[in-house]
């Protein structure tokens, strides 16, 4: 039981590192909910049994490594669209081509007012 | 029977060219959009709903722009620049001239639409990616929107006099295909956005399409105000939940 929850403990705290990195990274709290609780029933058994492994407080500082990671983020990484020059572009050519469209058009009898 | 039914077509061509009172050339309003993972949400683009002039030597239409682009931290990953443009009618809305020119990741798609609401025929012009352009010509319904200037003439309904329950039909063309769409007027709600506490109408649009999933999923709140700006829109759609939360809103015609 106590080797289950450490793996378990142990592939939850993984990903919760993967996806505090990724762009996803609030999304990284769920993984690390699971490998706190695994962690802790890992922990609760080996105290009882007698000794407790390194390998669980290491899975616990995994765990506090993603969740900083990604609260760090969630607070000081603004969420911004920087390279807006391309649309501009985009939307520039768009609009010229579209008057030169337009004229080629029978606009004569739209009843504008 | 005569009088009731020319007063039904009456009252039905007053809604079909309703009148642009809500919005005029020179406004710009922003979204955030967000996809809802296991109710966490994550911002993903941003959105604006922008309006300008386009004049021509015999007219002057009005141009209803929409874009969409990822925020900078999703570009390695998955960028998406996106426009979508209508020319048209500022007074009722009729397009005569539609363009969207999307690039998602590797994938990118370029389609135009030139209206003849004479004959209700589209030409269309299509390119995918590096293939060959394909024209191709097909008639519409009359009264048929693309996608932009429908989004806008949702606007210009007169929610005011409709009663809870109450529903609009109209007829959208999007990939050169018409499509059914309804919207159900839920009521008023006053919700909290970025641009103050507003008193909305509440609406649930449903599709003929399987892109809007589900009959009451979908929904938009607009101002109760002549404005009708949209400020708050929740979607389901195939891969999960979608959110688009007002930014800001600027040059608002009332």
């Amino acid at each position: 039981m106590k080797r289950l929850f450490t793996i378990l403990a142990m592939i939850t705290a993984v990903f919760s590192v993967i996806i505090s990195v990724l762009p996803i990274s609030n999304l990284a709290i769920l993984p690390a909910i699971v490998a706190l609780i695994f962690t802790a029933l890992a922990f609760y058994i080996s105290k009882k049994t007698g000794e407790v492994k390194k390998i669980i407080q290491f899975i616990f500082l995994l765990t506090i490594l993603a969740l900083s990671l990604s609260a760090y983020k969630a607070i000081f990484t603004s969420t911004e669209v920087t390279n807006t020059n391309e649309l501009k572009n985009k939307e520039k050519e768009s609009k010229e081509k579209a008057i030169e469209e337009l004229e080629e058009l029978e606009l004569d009898d739209i009843n504008l007012e | 029977m005569k009088y009731l039914f020319i007063l039904l077509l009456v009252l039905t061509s007053i809604s079909v060219n309703a009148q642009n009172n809500a919005f005029s050339s020179g406004e710009k309003l922003t979204y955030v959009a967000s996809y809802n993972m296991s109710s966490i949400l994550t911002d993903i683009a941003q959105v604006t709903m922008e309006t300008s002039d386009a004049k021509t030597s015999k007219a002057t239409l009005m141009r209803l722009k929409c874009t969409a682009t990822t925020y900078s931290k999703w570009d390695t990953f998955f960028k998406i620049v996106d426009l979508y443009e209508s020319y048209v009618n500022p007074k009722n809305l009729t397009p005569y001239l539609y363009k969207r020119d999307i690039k998602e990741g590797n994938y990118s798609k370029f389609m135009k639409y030139t209206f003849d609401q004479k004959t209700n025929t589209i030409k269309s012009i299509q390119r995918k990616g590096l293939k060959a352009e394909e024209n191709k010509t097909f008639s519409i319904k009359s009264g048929t929107k693309d996608i932009v200037s429908s989004l806008y003439n949702i606007r210009l309904f007169d929610y005011k006099s409709m009663s809870i329950g109450s529903i609009k039909s109209f007829i959208i063309v999007f990939d050169r295909e018409e499509i059914k769409g309804q919207i159900t007027y839920l009521g008023k709600e006053t919700i909290s956005t970025n641009i103050g506490k507003k008193e909305c109408y509440k609406l649930a649009i449903s599709s003929s399409e399987k892109v809007l999933q589900g009959k009451n999923n979908n929904l938009l709140w607009l101002t109760a105000d002549e404005n009708k700006i949209i400020v708050y829109g929740k979607f389901k759609i195939p891969v999960g939940n979608g959110e688009l939360k007002i930014k800001s809103a600027e040059g608002l015609k009332n």
